[in-house]
């Protein structure tokens, strides 16, 4: 399994560490140099931490664990008005970027209310295309488990619920944080962060969670590998949205627009394979972006064996 | 300030009282608010909240909030007392229109074409100003979805109930009973709020 970790440090003797990772068949997910420090963001083999961890001694950096680094999260409130945002919504994907997740925050159209709070198909679509989401509700018990279960009873992805009241148990959510319910101010008192904690934990914890399930039937290559294949490319060069390829647990979100780059995207080389025939390539719900959902190693053969010839007495009769 | 808040949900009520104070305090009414009580029934669906204003300031005239002197036609006025400048400046262009009214600094105003004697008798409200800040801060509490709203309103009481679908007779009633008895003011001299404790406990705490 792979691990997440950056590096702090100087440039001087940077290119052993480099070097080190890609010898125990890591990647370099993020570079960030600034004059003479830099900080990269990269994915090892977990049993080769050791070996990092002594490299990085001997080059005077330190090791900071981002556990959520290469995950894409939705936090996701009732809707987008003063009475949900910006606290304590905000205030949790600000935390969960500290981990090194991406977040993305979003309101639902019709998310307000009991009875009349829904939401669409287009939405939990929307929602489903990230590693995870976080969905922050109210102050009273009743509302939650009585109405407010049915905004993600039906998503797919890992769902965190953040309410107010204590709650022994939700259906439909893969984990619960109790204590933090609508909030007027910023959460900064000490039991404040550490509710902050405590659902950056959850999240790591099921996000954890499915990157165990994907080793089990691992990916035909790691995103990050893809990533610095398509990073060059001239669109992608070009595109002058914020972190223009983000890494998600099975694949990556491109911010081109798909119809005028799938066959750029399906062509690119992946250790002798084209892209496209290892991945789904699709549009994206976020406006003018690309998802690329990269196949497992079971599913690339089985698509293999189904498109070779067959062989044995029925093909040569 | 007192903040009460009945309902059926012990965290919930808690947090709200909690909730209302500190916009309160965020919009500077914290001390132009007597008495608060709120109802919640979240499984009815029903959120009751009836406001208590303290008495706001007597209502002035403009001649004794700034000098008035007529000049070739028009008339300018030196504000004496800045608190007033922006509700004069609201009534005086709602009066006249902007294009007659020039703020030339901070507390001098030219009014074009408009003789001293119609400025003078003019008066400012505060009393409607200070209704439209607490009903500000109300809508930033009352739950998004409950669009249904009864609304009753006297002097110094403002009662709002509001539900999600129909509001039914019983809710009316109820809030009528609550507004009846916030207008003959409630006995505060027992009541102790948990928002007015914890400023005792801050203060006490303090070195």
């Amino acid at each position: 399994m792979y691990e997440v970790l950056m590096f702090d440090g100087g440039v001087y003797r940077i290119n052993e560490l480099f070097e080190l990772v890609e010898d125990i068949g890591g990647f370099v997910i993020q570079k960030t140099q600034i004059q003479v420090m830099i900080s990269i963001t990269i994915a090892i083999p977990a049993e080769d931490r050791p070996a990092i961890e002594a490299k990085t001694r001997e080059l005077g950096g330190k090791l900071i664990e981002v556990p959520l680094a290469g995950t894409e999260i939705a936090v996701v409130g009732p809707t987008l008005g003063r009475h949900h945002m910006p606290h304590p919504i905000c205030d949790i994907a600000e935390h969960l970027r500290r981990y090194g997740a991406i977040t993305v925050v979003m309101g639902l159209a019709r998310g307000k209310g009991r009875q009349t709070a829904q939401i669409t198909a287009d939405e939990q679509a929307f929602i489903e295309e990230y590693d995870a989401a976080v969905f922050v509700l109210g102050n009273f018990k009743d509302c939650i488990m009585k109405e407010k279960i049915r905004l993600f009873e039906h998503i797919e992805i890992p769902v965190t619920v953040v309410c107010g009241p204590e709650i022994t148990g939700l259906p439909n959510c893969e984990a619960l944080v109790c204590g933090i319910g609508r909030k007027v101010e910023r959460m900064r008192h000490a039991e404040e962060i550490a509710k902050l904690e405590e659902t950056a934990q959850a999240v790591q914890d099921i996000v954890a969670v499915k990157k165990m399930e994907i080793d089990e039937d691992p990916l035909y290559v790691h995103p990050a590998e893809v990533k610095q294949r398509i990073e060059n490319l001239e669109p992608v060069k070009q595109s002058l949205r914020p972190a223009p390829i983000v890494l998600h647990l099975n694949g990556l979100r491109v911010k081109v627009p798909f119809e005028e780059t799938r066959e750029l995207l399906s062509g690119v080389d992946v250790f002798g394979r084209r892209l496209g025939d290892i991945s789904i390539i699709s549009p994206s719900r976020l406006g003018g972006s690309t998802m690329i959902r990269i196949l497992t190693k079971s599913q690339v053969a089985s698509k293999d064996a189904k498109a070779a010839p067959p062989i044995g007495p029925k093909a040569e009769a | 300030m007192n903040i009460t808040v009945e309902g059926s949900e012990e965290y919930g009520n808690s947090i709200y009282g909690e909730l209302f104070d500190r916009i309160l305090i965020d919009l500077g009414l914290a001390n132009r608010i007597e008495d608060v009580k709120m109802i919640i029934e979240p499984e009815k669906p029903l959120f009751l909240i009836s406001v208590r204003m303290r008495q706001a300031r007597t209502a002035v005239k403009v001649s004794d909030i700034c000098s008035i002197t007529p000049r070739e036609g028009n008339t300018y006025m030196v504000i004496n007392n800045e608190s007033y400048a922006p509700a004069l400046l609201a009534l005086l262009w709602k009066q006249f229109g902007r294009d007659r009214i020039e703020q030339l600094t901070r507390l001098e105003v030219l009014t074009h074409g408009i003789p001293p004697e119609k400025l003078q008798d003019l008066t400012l409200d505060p009393g409607e100003e200070l209704k439209k800040e607490v009903l500000d801060a109300i809508w930033r509490l009352l739950p998004e979805g409950f669009k249904t709203r009864h609304n009753l309103y006297s002097e110094k009481v403002m009662t709002i109930a509001s539900t999600e679908h129909d509001m039914k007779p019983e809710f009316v009633k109820l809030a009528e009973s609550v507004h009846q008895e916030m207008v003959a003011g409630r006995d505060l001299s027992g009541m102790e709020t948990k928002v007015e404790d914890e400023e005792e406990e801050d203060e006490g705490g303090e070195p």
